[in-house]
């Protein structure tokens, strides 16, 4: 695999960013678009363009037809056993909100817990907070240890005869930590309980199986995937999404609508109501073939290698201290400086092109825990190299000159 | 405008050892602010005499180093001055902080101008501009008594 050839696919790095080469490491936020995902979206709106499952002309059908083509992609792409298990969101917090909702709606009572981590994302822990306050559900949090890991144990330590719904992120934006989500998944389902997967960060970096992981659902931000903005996939089991209710009501999602009654559409109209993000779900598909074309095991080797050599300079380096230490751990690399503010870091390693993330990364819950407001986070991607952790570690240094450490 | 003068040596002074980082004792004014987009956040003190001058001013929290060194001169400076003179700074420096080249207030003196002057760097790093302006409007809001605790939105 060459990484020279394939960061040549990414026109942002062809770009002079405030007179420097950019030093991309901020992966975990967004990914950068490969030319096929703007082409596409371009030849779309260019040449093709319709909404999609509405009418009868040819632009609708073709158009329509490159929409269901990309689900089928994901289906594969997932391994999804059905096709219908497919639903296109506006971004993985969409996707999470819908089954929240739809759950809170549907099936959680009140008193019911659900079991969420530490390691959560706002987004896999604010719309389980309103079911607590709509529902009084109980929400309980599994703890991190000190690698800023969660284990299999904790998680069965945590379960009550009132939990009923486990909520985990599969790779934690963060520490890095990857949980065992098949383990997990299958202690929770010989105890009759839903596993919901906030799959952001797995998505683009792991092997997605959903056959295998056999979770009952699992969130997909697409723009973390080399993809649009603007778009989400949620996985849901077939038997779920058949028996909980629509989450928004609109055009598109609906059998028949009548003065005193509706009837809602078929699998997956059913969630896809309005008009939906159309170009960015047909560019989504060359995402998902520029993945293909590397192939997932080359991604994770290479991340793999990148993570461990960014690690062992961090390490090196006096005064930085990295944040969590798991075996398991993904593409990020938290940290902080002794007596400098993460906000300083990011300003300063700006100037010198390299783009990383500081502040709780939506992830105040964890920051409390470990007793810091902020943490600067680098995290990285295809593109990446190891020059640039290495520009990385140099620009550290000369953000602790100018701090005088 | 580059780095070196954003960090300069009066802002990193003021940023690693900030005055006034503590609480008033017998304060009778006070704020929370909070930046939600970083969680930075910070408790201003008031202390104000018979006559409505600022007799101490401190805060707590924590934040960047341009947030610390911010809030470390502006209770420095703000000690002496009545609630108009105090409002009258404030407007002047967000004034300078978002677009003025210069400060104006004849509330402030040229040593006071010249510290301030040293956040003006932060014009040309939006994204930093709302680290400045906490402690700001919360110094304002502890003026105000207001409840709601003061959020940046630059
Ligand atoms: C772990 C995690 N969950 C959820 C989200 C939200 O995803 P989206 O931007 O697609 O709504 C993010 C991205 O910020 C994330 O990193």
């Amino acid at each position: 695999m060459n990484i020279d050839q394939i960061k040549k696919e990414f026109p942002i790095f062809d770009e002079k960013i405030q007179n420097n080469d950019l030093v991309y490491l901020d992966s975990a936020n967004s990914s950068q678009k490969p030319k096929i995902v703007v082409d596409r979206i371009n030849e779309f709106y260019t040449k093709q363009f319709s909404n999609v499952g509405r009418s009868v002309h040819y632009l609708a059908v073709a158009a329509t037809n490159l929409y269901e083509n990309t689900r089928t992609s994901v289906q594969k792409y997932i391994n999804a056993k059905h096709k219908n298990e497919i639903v296109f969101t506006k971004g993985a917090t969409e996707a999470l909100n819908l089954v929240a909702n739809t759950l809170g709606q549907s099936y959680l009572q009140e008193g019911d817990e659900v079991l969420i981590t530490e390691l959560e994302h706002h987004s896999n822990y604010v719309p389980w907070h309103f079911l607590r306050k709509s529902k009084n559900i109980k929400i309980n949090f599994a703890e991190i240890n000190e690698e800023g890991e969660i284990t299999l144990e904790e998680i069965e330590k945590k379960i009550t005869p009132k939990t009923k719904l486990i909520s985990i992120t599969h790779l934690s934006n963060v520490t890095g930590a990857i949980l065992p989500v098949k383990e997990i998944t299958q202690l929770a389902h010989s105890k009759g309980i839903i596993v919901v997967v906030d799959g952001c960060q797995g998505a683009p970096h792991l092997k997605l199986d959903m056959q295998e992981l056999d979770c009952d659902f699992y969130a997909i931000s697409c723009h973390k995937m080399y993809g649009p903005t603007g778009l989400g996939v949620l996985y849901g089991k077939k038997k779920w999404l058949e028996e909980l209710p629509p989450y928004q009501g609109g055009g598109g999602m609906i059998n028949e609508v009548k003065k005193d009654r509706i009837s809602y559409g078929e699998l997956p109209n059913k969630y896809e109501a309005g008009t939906m993000a159309t170009a960015q779900v047909i560019a989504f598909d060359k995402s998902i073939k520029f993945l293909e074309s590397i192939g997932i095991e080359n991604v994770m080797k290479h991340e793999a290698d990148l993570v461990e050599y960014g690690q062992e300079l961090l390490q090196k380096n006096n005064s930085v201290k990295l944040i969590g230490n798991p075996k398991n751990k993904g593409g990020v690399l938290s940290f902080i400086i002794e007596g400098v503010h993460p906000h300083d870091i990011a300003t300063i390693l700006d100037e010198d092109g390299v783009a990383i993330r500081a502040g709780h990364h939506c992830c105040q819950i964890l920051h409390d825990k470990l007793n810091i407001p902020a943490s600067a986070r680098a995290s990285v991607g295809i593109y990446n190299t190891k020059e640039d952790l290495d520009q990385l570690n140099e620009s550290i240094n000369n953000c602790k000159k100018i701090f005088d450490l | 405008m580059n780095l070196k003068e954003l960090y300069q040596e009066i802002i990193l002074e003021h940023g690693k050892n900030p005055r006034n980082l503590r609480k008033t004792e017998g304060f009778n004014k006070d704020a929370k602010g909070n930046n939600p987009l970083c969680g930075d956040n910070i408790h201003v003190y008031l202390k104000l005499n018979g006559q409505k001058i600022v007799e101490d001013a401190s805060f707590e929290g924590s934040g960047c180093a341009i947030s610390m060194a911010s809030a470390s001169i502006m209770t420095d400076l703000i000690k002496g001055k009545n609630e108009h003179e105090a409002k009258e700074i404030v407007e002047d420096f967000l004034g300078m902080i978002k677009e003025n080249p210069e400060l104006k207030s004849k509330y402030l003196s040229e040593d006071e101008k010249t510290k301030l002057m040293c956040l003006s760097g932060v014009k040309q790093y939006p994204m930093r501009v709302k680290c400045a302006t906490l402690s700001w409007h919360t110094m304002v809001s502890a003026f105000d008594e207001e409840m709601e605790e003061v959020k940046t939105e630059n």
